[in-house]
Parts: structure tokens; sequence; C-alpha cells
């Protein structure tokens, strides 16, 4: 009895299709797939760029000192601030190294407290600040980025400060030369990126002196404390 | 008569099986060949099956690759099983990972590695005159032999910057005993695809890339 061509087309042939894909797809991949995707944060940092270095003091001294790449928190003690100090200025600078994978922005706060009583104390605007020149070189640093400097620099600078011709003071009269144009978190520098691609172990970055100075006067006696932030951030 | 009719049509369907496993049978075939795993993450992943009969689909995420992670590398082992009744090639393809930005992560930021050729099991066929050959330059474990560059970067002996187009990365001799038209537990070989990606101060961003995995007839040597 011959197989009836109907019985052939509706009942056979689609199962031997299904069995012929059945075959085909359970054993027959030779492809397979990895997909991956990873993430870069923006980051940055500020460490220590090195040692502090203190000059013009009398008494006094670098109570806790910078260490490069450790995290930044230096105790500095000015000294004698009084005119028994004969030296010109009392100035410290204490290295930054800043390091980022995106355009920064490093800003500062301060705030000067003393035991004076007097408009003759040690106030916010006696202490000359000024950040000097960037360096980014070595190994893994964006050599090419520009920075900004919101500062007039090296305080104890001609330019930068002089006596008041009424008051008799000394007076940091730049842009952002003294210490109460930060009273609150104030941009001091700003650049472009400042690492290559190179991993966190690579030490370079970049380094930008942070100069504070106090000339010696008649200040009323007394003891005064200065505390600086710094903060970087990448907007 | 429907009876008969019906008998003759499962007989014909049963021999149609028989040749249909003969003939399409596992010729060639990849799989997973394992759980795949991940270490050295910051809010990574990797998704797979652990399964060496199910299809090879991994999802790698490495996480955050900037500073951030403070872990020396990220590294993803990706155990890949294969089978085939006759000489073989794995090829390796990519897409994506196109940044402009030469700071941003690069193909040749990810280390990509192949070791650990191993037999599934028992089904696995043993050749005693071809070797089972990872091509250059990928046979390394991209975690434990990174560089630092003159540049600074971390650089590879082999990373997906080797891959172009579909890139052989291993070939060698019948893998399987049998012609089983189903992937079986022991019927192969796997091999472990490593990546890693050293966490650096790339340009931010987020990146994403796919590999493709293929068996395929290779260059004929006996077994």
């Amino acid at each position: 009895m011959p197989l009836p061509s109907s019985m052939f087309s509706k009942l056979v042939l689609p199962t031997m299709f299904v069995v012929l894909m059945a075959v085909t797809c359970s054993g027959q991949s030779t492809t397979g797939t990895v997909t991956m995707s990873a993430t870069v944060s923006k980051f940055v940092e500020i460490n220590s760029g090195g040692a502090v270095t203190l000059a013009g003091n009398s008494g006094g001294g670098v109570t806790t000192d910078g260490v490069v790449n450790t995290p930044l928190g230096v105790a500095i003690n000015l000294g004698e601030l009084g005119p028994s100090n004969t030296n010109s200025f009392v100035t410290a600078s204490v290295p930054l190294k800043l390091r980022s994978n995106a355009p920064y922005v490093l800003s500062m706060s301060a705030t000067v407290t003393s035991s004076g009583i007097t408009a003759s104390r040690i106030v916010s605007s006696d202490v000359g600040f000024g950040l000097g020149t960037v360096s980014r070189t070595g190994t893994g640093v964006n050599t090419g980025g520009s920075d900004t400097n919101a500062t007039s620099g090296d305080p104890t600078l001609p330019a930068n400060g002089s006596v008041n011709a009424t008051s008799g003071r000394y007076e940091f009269t730049a842009v952002r030369s003294n210490l109460s144009a930060f009273s609150s978190a104030t941009t001091a520098l700003n650049g472009a990126i400042i690492m290559n691609a190179v991993p966190r172990s690579n030490g370079n970055g970049l380094i930008v002196p942070a100069s504070f100075a106090i000339k010696p006067q008649f200040f009323e006696n007394g003891t005064t404390t200065i505390s600086v932030t710094f903060t970087v951030t990448a907007p | 008569m429907r009876l008969q009719y019906l008998t003759f049509s499962l007989t014909f369907v049963l021999l149609f099986m028989a040749f249909a496993q003969t003939t399409f049978g596992q010729a060639l075939a990849i799989s997973s060949g394992g759980q795949p795993t991940i270490t050295g993450t910051v809010g990574g992943s990797v998704t797979g099956s652990a399964s060496v009969t199910t299809d090879l689909i991994v999802t790698v995420n490495f996480g955050e690759v900037s500073p951030l992670n403070t872990n020396s590398i990220v590294k993803v082992t990706v155990p890949i099983g294969i089978r085939s009744n006759q000489p073989y090639q794995v090829t390796v393809s990519m897409t994506g990972l196109n940044n402009a930005n030469v700071e941003a992560l690069q193909a040749s930021d990810v280390g990509f590695g192949v070791r650990n050729m191993r037999l599934l099991g028992g089904a696995g066929k043993i050749c005693t005159q071809s070797n089972h050959i990872i091509r250059s330059p990928f046979d390394n474990d991209p975690a434990t032999s990174a560089t630092i560059a003159g540049n600074g970067r971390v650089a590879y002996p082999s990373s997906l910057g080797s891959l172009s187009g579909a890139t052989i990365i291993l070939s060698g001799p019948q893998l399987s005993k049998n012609n089983s038209s189903n992937r079986q537990q022991s019927d192969g070989y796997a091999f472990d695809a490593i990546l890693a990606l050293t966490p650096q101060f790339f340009a931010s961003g987020v990146s994403s890339a796919t590999l493709i995995f293929t068996i395929s007839a290779g260059p004929n040597v006996p077994c």
C-alpha cells in the first residue's frame, strides 16, 4: 500500500523539518558571546607634594611635616610674630600634589582665630597667601594641560602688598592674596585633566606650592590659630 | 489502514532522525565551559551558566576601573567548552571599544589571553599526533604578566587590541570521541579565556564591547 502524497506532505515532511531543526539547534552552536562593559568615574585627589619649607621664623618649626604622596595634613608653628622677630616675613611653603582624570578645581577655605580682643590682633587679612608655579612633569602626567591660578602668587612680592599709608599696618592687597578672601570655599586653582591613562601606583602629578606669609608687626600679644582646608573637585 | 500509514511514517521519521544525528551531530560546537569568575572588581559582576551543556552567553561588568578601584587588577576568567569530530579552530572577533579619546579605555587596555586547555571528561578525544595550540600571542595570563610601558600605561602580552577581524586563538585535532547530537558533560575540551583590566586614570566614561567566539573547521592535522 503506497503512502498517499497528502499524508507525506502533511505529516512526514513537517516532522522531518522539526527533527532537523531540533538536531541542528541543540548540538550545533558554533558561536558564543561575551559582552563586556566598564565604568570610569571622575577621580580627583590631593596629597602632600613633599616637605614644608619654613623661613624667617623666630622659634617655632614644622610640627607635622608633609610626606610626599600621602594625605595632606601638616602642622606648622610660625613662632614669634611680634616685632622681636626682625625678619621681613615669616613664610611657610606647603607643596600640594593634585591628580585627576578630569578637569579639576582646587578650592580653599580658612579660619583665623586669635586670643586677642582688639583690632590689632592677628586677623585673616594679616595672613598672606598665594599659589606658586604649577608644575606638570613626569611620566603619565598630561604636560600639555593648562592651569589657571586665581591667586596672585607669592604674597611677599612687593606687588602683592605694602604698608598702609594711613594705618601703618602691612596689608596683602593683591587679588586673593590673603586669607580674608577664603573665609568660605573659594577657587584657588583650576585646570585641565592632570593624568594620562596610568595606574594609581604612578607617583607623578601636578605640584603647586601653597605659600603663607605673615609680616611681624606690633600685633596684640596672644596666640593665633590658622586653619586651612584644601579641597579638589571635578565638577 | 490508518495504522499502516502511521507505522510507515514513524519508521521513516526514525530513520531520518538517525541520519540527521549522523550527518549533523556536533560536528563543531562551542558552549559554556563552566562558571565564569571575576576578582578585583568594585561594583562589577560576571554572569554566565556553570553548565557545560549550555550556550556560551556571558556578560561581564568590570565595574569601576578608575583609581577609585584600588585593586591592582580586575580579572575575569571565562571557561569555554568546545567539541568537534574533526580538526578545529577557534576565532574571536570584537565589536565596540571605539573611544576616540586616546586617554579613554582602549582595546589595548584590556588584557586577553588563553590558558588551561583541558579535557571536559572521558568522552573527550585524546589525540597523540597533534597538539592543541594556543596561537601567539594569546598563550598567557594577562593578569599576571602585565607591565608598565614607557608612557606609564599598563601593557599586556596580548590584549583585545591584538584582535584583528576574526582572529584565530586556538586550533588542534578532533576534540570529541562521539557524535552525539546533544552536548554531554564530558565529550570535549574546555579552556579559559582570561580578561584583565588594570584600573587607571582613564578619561571618564562608560565603555562596552562584545566578543564573539566561533569554532570552525581548522587545519587538517592528524589525531
